[in-house]
């Protein structure tokens, strides 16, 4: 008998221009955990999801139980015995436990559901499993953790042998985490094939038999947990190359523009929860906050920018407090931003890009003529800042729908940049934009450090932060895990304090980093 | 004052009846209404929907001597009302309430029309030759003097609404496509994981629905009144549609709403002999809509906030 129970070779899965997965590979044994681990958009999800059957593969095969599978759907794969439990959980809130538990196959007494039946059936999988899972409570009345039972569950109760976790601990609290992985030792001693995608490398180190890293869609290997180690695992997913270089520069380091002190946060999410952070930029350097998404690292910046509560601690700006004040009266107090999202909060993409470049400044004297708009000076400055930033189409009136993801991305910079406040947060400023517009955005960024603005920089790119920052914060879980000098940082010890946990808990805020 | 010294006139048993009666056509639109709010569609058209209903019922019934035909033919010409909006909506993705409204306006303009060409008539129709929904008389009860005012010759869709709310709640919450219904509405996607066709759920609540609201409008041509009135709905629907939101989509809450309208509407129309405006009476339940929307959407924020909350500690139990 074959032994793999899922063998996925030389897939290759695109999305439009988009190259996902370059070349994925994976195997799973029967009755083993096998992790896949990678940064964010190195196509580890994007592989299990085709495993699921959620896109079809472009080219590659999977073969499942010894048989080649061609044709792939959620339902086939479920009839194959592979289930999945999303990152996103896909249950009903308003409906029970029980209700999402049976949702889409529900046994039937005469024309009602035999509710009697169903809940046997489902405690008999909570009791074999040890879980501990209230059937008849409301989904949105249950913890997060409880919520993932549920999802387990459900795939238990299709009959599946093979269950893939999508990052099934992103969303949960250490002692939650604990609970799942005994769930996930019991499962895999009944047998059952596990995949756990992570990028969490303690998680991963304690867990898996055998490890597979990808690296921007590209398969990195597989490897026994037990013959490697955790420094091993971030030279494999981080990589060595350094592909842009800024040329450093070291401003004069001003008084202290922007100050947080021991703010509490609240976030729907719980690792994204702040509770208790404290900082400072001043002017002249760049901080860059390190951290992989969902750390709390938008919380802090919709914090900073007014548009998150604060429930407690103070921020302050330029020795002004600023804590929970209304977003425009932040910026006039002297703070520029680059929203992480610009199609959200960055742009209005039904709008030209002139009225984009003004958007924060229309009823400004300088835009106006008494109450009607002055649209010559708007002309005058839109076409300055399209040439300076190097923004293309050339013509302002062009709508922002039809830009690329990189000249969108110039234009939101552009604005916040010409500005000239004292303060910039940039929060993922070079997300999804190509190549060409990186640099100018880096260097546009550097530019402002050397005109005396302090600079938030936010990123989830550990090679954007190490080149242009002068401090290093880096975040886990809503804390502060770790702050260093941009000069003693590197892939290494930013990667395994991005991980939490690595660290030397009494030498955290100093930097100190066990491997 | 007069209006106190008529109290015992106002509040008598006969209220009962008359608030049930008046609440009838309301709780037939609402739960027309209801159905698809289930699958998350806004049935604004109920309105229109429902008055298609009433002319179809007084057309049919006149033409062929039959109530049931009458009735059956508004349930199918609500059902097509309804699929047109089905058809724009789940198909071409346009705005619910753009089409409803669309339904709404197209429903007094056609029905005006009709009668005009069928019955050369304009406002209203009456004729003894439409024959109306029978009323159920029960002979025991013409001697027992309370309950013979209470349950005594109601008409027949009266007694079917009742049958129908307790039926509407079974399906909505114990059976395969309830369950179903339900998951469509409020997370489309897990539905749709789990194997669900949710366009297929979505064009049976649509379904269903018009032929409910066909059925409202039956009711209130043909039982509640025997005639066609040019926009006879007068806003009930929309009433309805306020009902389902009170009622949360729920078919006994929902009807419970209803009753709120039923009862201002006959308080009102008594309070108004005795001078009383009646305009404020009728204020009411919608100002008791919005102090219950209001309070209960103050109590969900607020538990979102305490979730989001980073202060509170939650316990893993």
């Amino acid at each position: 008998m074959n032994e793999y129970v899922i063998e996925m070779k030389n897939i290759v899965k695109t999305f439009g221009e988009v190259q996902a997965v370059k070349h994925g590979e994976f195997t799973l044994r029967r009755g083993e955990i096998h992790s896949l681990i990678g940064e964010n958009g190195a196509g580890k999800s994007t592989m299990m999801k085709l495993l699921y059957g959620m896109y079809p593969i472009n080219s590659g095969s999977i073969v499942i139980n010894g048989e080649n599978i061609t044709k792939l759907d959620p339902k086939i794969a479920i009839s194959h015995g592979v289930g999945m439990v999303h990152q996103e959980f896909m249950l009903v809130s308003d409906l029970t436990v029980l209700e999402n538990v049976i949702l889409g196959f529900e046994p039937k007494k005469g024309i009602g559901i035999d509710y009697e039946k169903a809940k046997r059936d489902a405690q008999q999988y909570i009791d074999q499993y040890n879980m501990e899972i209230q059937l008849d409570k409301k989904v949105s009345q249950i913890s997060v953790g409880e919520a993932q039972r549920v999802e387990i569950i459900k795939t238990l109760m299709r009959g599946v042998e093979i269950i893939i976790l999508d990052e099934p601990t992103a969303v949960l609290t250490p002692q939650e985490t604990r609970k799942l992985f005994e769930i996930l030792g019991n499962l895999k001693a009944e047998g059952k094939s596990l995949v756990f995608i992570s990028h969490k490398l303690n998680e991963v180190m304690e867990i898996s038999d055998r490890i597979t890293v990808m690296r921007q869609g590209e398969y990195m290997g597989t490897v026994d947990k037990d013959k490697t180690t955790p420094l091993d695992l971030t030279k494999r997913m981080i990589g060595r190359e350094v592909f842009l270089n800024i040329d450093k520069t070291y401003s004069k380091i001003g008084s202290t523009i922007l100050e947080v002190k021991d703010a509490w946060i609240p976030s729907p999410k719980e690792t994204s929860k702040i509770r208790g952070i404290s900082l400072h930029v001043n002017e002249g350097e760049i901080v860059g906050v390190a951290g992989i998404d969902g750390n709390g690292q938008s919380e802090l910046v919709e914090a900073i920018t007014g548009l998150r509560r604060v429930e407690k601690g103070n921020i302050l700006l330029n020795g002004k407090d600023i804590t929970n004040m209304s977003p425009r009266k932040i910026r006039d107090t002297g703070l520029a931003h680059i929203p992480e999202d610009r199609n959200t909060r960055g742009l209005n993409r039904g709008i030209s890009i002139e009225n984009n470049l003004i958007a924060v400044q229309i009823d400004e004297s300088s835009f106006n003529k008494g109450i009607v708009l002055d649209t010559v000076a708007q002309d005058k400055y839109a076409a300055q800042l399209v040439k300076d930033f190097d923004i293309r189409p050339t013509d302002y009136k062009t709508l922002t729908s039809s830009l690329s993801g990189g000249n969108a991305q110039k234009v939101v910079v552009a604005r916040e940049v010409s500005m000239k406040k004292k303060l910039l947060i940039a929060s993922q400023p070079t997300r999804g934009v190509d190549i060409g517009a990186i640099e100018a955005i880096r260097n546009t960024l550097e530019k402002a450090k050397k005109d005396g603005a302090g600079v938030l920089l936010i990123s989830a790119e550990l090679e954007e932060i190490i080149s242009l920052s002068d401090r290093i914060i880096v975040m886990h879980e809503g804390k502060i895990t770790g702050e260093l000098p941009a000069g003693e940082a590197n892939e290494n010890n930013l990667g395994l304090l991005m991980m939490g946990g690595m660290t030397d808990t009494s030498e955290a805020g100093k930097g100190a980093v066990t491997l | 004052m007069d209006l106190f010294g008529n109290l015992g006139k106002i509040f008598n048993a006969s209220l009962i009846y008359a608030t049930f009666r008046a609440s009838t056509p309301i709780i037939f639109a609402a739960l027309c209404a209801a159905i698809t709010q289930q699958a998350n569609i806004l049935n604004i058209g109920t309105e229109g929907i429902m008055l298609v209903g009433a002319f179809t019922a007084v057309a049919v019934s006149y033409t062929t001597g039959s109530w049931i035909l009458g009735v059956l033919a508004a349930m199918m010409g609500g059902a097509c009302i309804a699929m047109i909006m089905a058809v724009g909506h789940i198909k071409y993705n346009s705005e619910i309430c753009a089409i409803g409204m669309g339904i709404n306006l197209f429903a007094i303009a056609i029905t005006k029309f009709l009668m005009n060409v069928i019955f050369h008539t304009n406002g209203t129709f009456s004729d003894p030759g439409i024959i109306a929904i029978p009323r159920v008389h029960i002979p025991f009860l013409d001697n027992i003097p309370v309950l013979d005012t209470l349950l005594n010759n109601w008409c027949f869709t009266e007694w079917f609404v009742i049958i129908f709310i307790i039926v509407l709640q079974y399906i909505f919450y114990k059976t395969v496509w309830g369950l179903r219904l339900r998951a469509v509405g409020q997370f489309p996607m897990a539905a749709q994981a789990a194997g669900i066709n949710v366009n297929a759920m979505k064009y049976q609540a649509m379904l269903i629905s018009g032929l409910i609201g066909g059925l409202a409008g039956a009711h209130l041509s043909l039982g509640y009144s025997t005639q066609f009135v040019e926009n006879m709905t007068n806003s009930r629907g929309f009433m309805g549609v306020a009902a389902m939101y009170f009622g949360g989509a729920n078919p006994v809450l929902t009807a419970v709403g209803c009753l709120l309208f039923g009862f201002a509407d006959s308080v009102g129309a008594r309070l108004q002999a005795y001078g009383f405006p009646a305009q404020f009476v009728l204020l009411m339940p919608y100002l008791v809509t919005v102090l219950v929307l209001a309070v209960s959407m103050a109590i969900k924020l607020n538990a979102a906030k305490k979730r989001e909350s980073s202060l509170i500690v939650h316990g893993t139990r």
